[in-house]
């Protein structure tokens, strides 16, 4: 037995030596780009297209060669920030609009400004939310906002019209009775009591998180304590919308889906999702407000790492993939969010697709963006709002108390 | 008896000469890969040390550690917090659940492979499948398992006439169903541990008892409970180093804190602030504030295992 | 008699009625990797698929780089659990049947080691092996297997249970401490070997975070990370999900099933000696 052992291991160190001497030769590229994302992935139709993204790319810049990596959501920002404090992050990886501030202050980022090239083609609301401190980090890859998803059959079925682009929430509340009303796994309105949901809620009625020079927060707003005992009543009085109980572990996507909820706010991004899932049809309105309009705004971008050996390549490859004519072609074939881009015949073909017939709802929806208060310690910030807003939804506190108790807590814990 | 012989064989093996060889590599891997990061570790639970900005020794370390040096600060702010004392009564909550049902069912089936009978070899390798999975696996399927109108669970209580309640989702049932998912995957693990100490229990023990007219219940509580005492202890011992750091099974069947944050436990919050606060100083010290629990149990457990344990020889 | 057939029946029930809660999660995992899209949300439950189809584990065997990650995996496993039962079991000779200064000392730490939360020495650990210059090989996954305090712990007991007398026998021939611990210790601990191989085997297997930081070109992938690249931000196919699980469950459990024999003993860990 010891003589099998000592000759596996010998076997086996003599071929790891031979896999660690594997150089995978090709034709000698000039310079290797390590790309690494999370939101194309191969399980829909994004992965596909993002290769075909990186082949324009290549074709186009036949010195440099691009290896990507992709990694699941869940696990992609731990694995990131342990590269990043090892010096090894890849030449250009993707944030979203939250992680980003915290890279930039942390000196994580290469400063790109004058290698992206021209960025005049980039809606420059997206473009901006890769800037910091007025220097621009990295460059937004898609961007997505929120609107109110309908199913038509419930409506017919309920008898009442479909809604428009300038309804308020009182005529959210008075479809999703009469749908509610349907039956008793049948609702009318998915839209929780959580921290996206809520800073955008206090913005549709007046209300805000903080102040505008964002140096204060304003928790407490007469405004914001409406919108909250307003929101969870949605759930817990008049239960047009589901509990937790209620939904049993269901996920959101799936209950509209399965054709028993009547409106969902949720994201353009599950526009190819609801095509092919869904039986019955649909369409989109911008979001209903009560005093106004707030909709939502989502960017994800690519960054180049400040400790790439090839910055200006990366640079390039970060910009093609955000802003060029051929990727924003790609992305909008595959139904992938929308290309952070101006370009008034990419944009026209988005618009042909459908469903959803009203896609313009999605382009109103850009005049009354919102985007969450950009503080450093934003997932900490989320986690006790979050919190607090749980104990509302539970009915272990009432909504001022809350927002009090809440008020207090996040002056104590962030530095604003 | 050679005396002679003996002191030579002795001279032989005494000594760390003779034992170095044998030791080196566990020893080179256990400074490198274990304790060097946990030192560095302890080192950052001195800091507000982010976790995204990078350090080295060689630049700008002085620098680094005048800008972020907290001394105790870290600590001081843990104990006073409200959240730690939460997940920690939450972490004892399982605990509490979980050791006994976890004891009960990996002596139950320690008892079932022991039999005789046929078909104990089958039950061996059935009741160690669930140890063989990963627990990112596991943990999905309990969580779909267990869902209020998808999941098989209600569905099989249905059949009863039984109502099948929320599971993951309901505040007083989500660390429950936490400790179903977690007794399932471990009981064939403990249940091979105390296998082996069932194997080593002398049968003139039971032979002796036998002809002193005891039942079978007699046997197995006079006799067989007894001498599994110290078995039990390590048993007892290494599930709850185990159940102190309780974490893949919550971040995945309750992401996000689960209903009301019913179900954060420390490694989560440990996990979340060297994650995603961007809080790696903070975290570090929660671990080894958490570490030091864990140690102070075990300790009490070797105390109390040198007055109760049996070990007839 | 009866007696007997009371016990018989009592153990037969109970037996089954834990193979059955061990053995459904399987079934279920089974059937939804059979499922399509549209089956997984149906109601009401289907535990046998209406429309069973291959289409999950077609499109998991089209992944590209799936053969070659499965293979790096089976060989970092297969490497690490030799390196990690060399070491340990010499380790754990040393403890049971050799004697040195702060031997009880030293264990101790080694078993202190056990107590520490991973999660936070993950980044430090990383530094590490960047330091070492160990990204990006497979190599870096075999290395750390070098400390396995759990396993030196287990060997330890069995070894201490072996009578000194073979050793005397053995020092009484001429026979070095090397050739002692090869030729004679080594063989009787097989069944704790074996136990601990397959603990080693699928704690390598199903290792994930780690090779997920280290490893970063293609060719260097292990299956996990592999599979890993399946979940998206907001929509996840289980059917896909159950597919790749049970596909890298595979391997374990035929080690396992093939191994039985040797855990005849069961796993052991308490002190009573025979």
């Amino acid at each position: 037995m010891k003589r099998t052992i000592i000759v596996m291991v010998i076997v086996a160190l003599l071929c790891s030596a031979g896999l660690m001497a594997n150089g995978v030769s090709e034709g000698t590229p000039i310079v290797t780009l390590r790309f690494e994302q999370f939101s194309g992935t191969d399980s829909n139709d994004s992965g596909p297209a993002l290769k075909e993204m990186i082949a324009a790319f290549e074709a186009k810049n036949p010195n440099i060669k691009v290896e990507l990596q992709t990694i699941g959501y869940d696990d992609y920002f731990t694995q990131l920030q342990s590269k990043v404090v090892g010096g090894n992050a890849s030449d250009v990886f993707e944030l979203n609009f939250e992680n980003f501030v915290s890279y930039a202050s942390e000196g994580a980022l290469a400063d790109i400004d004058k290698m992206v090239g021209d960025t005049a083609g980039f809606n420059q609301t997206a473009l901006g939310a890769f800037k910091y401190d007025g220097i621009q980090y990295g460059v937004p890859c898609s961007f997505s906002n929120v609107v109110l998803f309908y199913n038509k059959a419930l409506f017919d079925k309920a008898g009442i019209a479909y809604p428009t682009d300038d309804w308020t929430w009182t005529d959210m509340e008075k479809a999703g009775k009469a749908i509610r009303a349907l039956g008793n796994d049948i609702y009318g309105l998915y839209r929780p009591t959580t921290f996206h949901e809520f800073y955008k809620g206090v913005k549709q009625n007046g209300g805000a998180l903080m102040t505008e020079d964002g140096k204060a927060f304003t928790m407490t707003l007469v405004q914001n304590v409406e919108t909250l005992e307003r929101m969870v009543g949605w759930q817990n009085d008049s239960n047009i919308m589901p509990t937790e109980a209620q939904m049993g572990g269901m996920g959101d996507w799936d209950l509209f889906k399965s054709g028993r909820l009547g409106m969902i706010v949720t994201g353009i991004w599950g526009f190819s999702d609801f095509t092919t899932g869904c039986s019955f049809d649909w369409d989109i309105i911008v979001e209903p407000g009560n005093t106004q309009h707030a909709s939502h705004f989502f960017a994800n971008g690519y960054v180049v790492s400040a400790t790439s050996k090839h910055q200006k390549e990366a640079a390039m490859l970060a910009s093609f993939l955000g802003g060029s004519r051929e990727a924003a072609q790609i992305r909008v074939k595959a139904n992938w969010e929308l290309p952070p881009v101006n370009y008034e015949d990419i944009l026209a073909s988005y618009l042909q697709i459908t469903p959803p017939e009203n896609r313009e709802a999605v382009f109103k929806s850009l005049d009354y963006l919102v985007t969450p208060p950009v503080v450093k310690q934003q997932a900490e910030m989320q986690d006790i709002i979050g919190g607090y807003l749980s104990q509302v939804v539970y009915k272990k506190m009432d909504a001022k108390s809350a927002l009090e108790a809440c008020q207090a807590e996040l002056e104590a814990k962030i530095t604003l | 008896m050679n005396f002679g012989n003996e002191k030579m064989i002795d001279s032989g093996r005494r000594g760390w000469r003779r034992a170095l060889p044998f030791l080196l590599p566990s020893l080179i891997g256990m400074v490198l890969f274990a304790y060097l990061p946990i030192l560095i570790s302890l080192f950052l639970s001195f800091t507000s040390w982010s976790g995204i900005s990078r350090i080295s020794l060689t630049h700008g370390f002085f620098k680094f550690v005048h800008e972020n040096f907290l001394g105790l600060q870290n600590y001081q702010e843990i104990i006073r917090s409200s959240e730690f004392w939460t997940v920690l009564s939450h972490n004892f909550y399982f605990i509490v659940l979980y050791l006994p049902l976890m004891l009960v069912f990996s002596l139950t089936c320690a008892v079932i492979i022991n039999s005789k009978t046929k078909g104990s070899g089958i039950y061996r390798v059935i009741f160690y499948i669930p140890v063989l999975t990963s627990w990112v696996a596991a943990a999905l399927i309990w969580k779909w398992f267990l869902s209020f109108e998808y999941g098989p669970i209600n569905n099989i209580l249905s059949f009863f006439g039984i109502e099948g309640p929320l599971w993951l989702q309901s505040e007083t049932l989500a660390m429950p169903s936490i400790v179903l998912a977690s007794v399932w995957k471990d009981m064939g693990f403990y249940g091979m541990i105390f296998y082996g100490g069932l194997k080593g229990i002398d049968p003139t023990y039971y032979e002796a008892a036998q002809i002193d007219g005891a039942s079978r219940k007699q046997l197995f509580f006079k006799v067989t409970l007894p001498m599994l005492s110290s078995v039990t202890f390590y048993v007892v011992m290494l599930s709850l180093i185990n159940a102190f750091q309780l974490f893949p099974q919550v971040m995945v069947m309750a992401k996000d804190a689960g209903p009301n944050g019913a179900t954060q436990v420390m490694v989560e919050r440990i996990y979340k602030y060297a994650f995603r606060f961007g809080k790696m100083g903070y975290a570090t010290a929660y671990s080894w504030i958490l570490f030091v629990i864990i140690f102070f149990f075990t300790f009490i457990q070797k105390r109390i295992e040198k007055r109760w344990v049996n070990y007839d020889v | 008699m009866s007696e007997k057939h009371e016990t018989h029946f009592w153990f037969y029930l109970i037996g089954t009625a834990i193979s059955i809660i061990a053995l459904v999660p399987f079934l279920w995992m089974i059937s939804t990797s059979f499922k399509s899209n549209g089956a997984l949300l149906a109601l009401p439950i289907e535990w046998i698929p209406k429309k069973p189809t291959f289409e999950s584990y077609s499109k998991l065997f089209q992944l590209s780089g799936f053969l070659s990650s499965s293979f790096n995996s089976l060989f970092v496993a297969v490497l690490s659990v030799s390196v990690g039962l060399l070491s340990a079991s010499a380790a754990a000779f040393a403890f049971a049947k050799l004697r040195f200064k702060g031997k009880d000392l030293l264990f101790m730490v080694f078993i202190a080691s056990l107590m520490i939360p991973s999660q936070v020495s993950f980044i430090p650990l990383y530094l590490i092996m960047n330091n070492l210059r160990l990204t990006n090989k497979l190599i870096a996954l075999v290395v750390p297997c070098v400390f396995k305090a759990f396993a030196v712990f287990m060997l330890r007991q069995q070894i201490m249970s072996i009578p000194d007398a073979y050793m005397d026998a053995a020092s009484l021939d001429g026979a070095s401490l090397g050739k002692t611990f090869f030729r004679i210790i080594l063989p009787m601990c097989r069944t704790s070997l074996v136990t601990l191989a397959i603990i080693l085997f699928m704690d390598s297997w199903n290792d994930y975070l780690l090779p997920l930081v280290l490893m970063t070109s293609k060719e260097h992938f292990t299956l996990p990370i592999l599979l890993n690249s399946l979940s998206g931000e907001f929509k996840t196919s289980f059917n896909l999900l159950m597919a790749g699980s049970l596909l890298s469950m595979i391997p374990i459990l035929i080690v396992y099933v093939c191994s039985q024999k040797y855990f005849s003993n069961g796993l052991q860990v308490g002190g009573i000696k025979g």
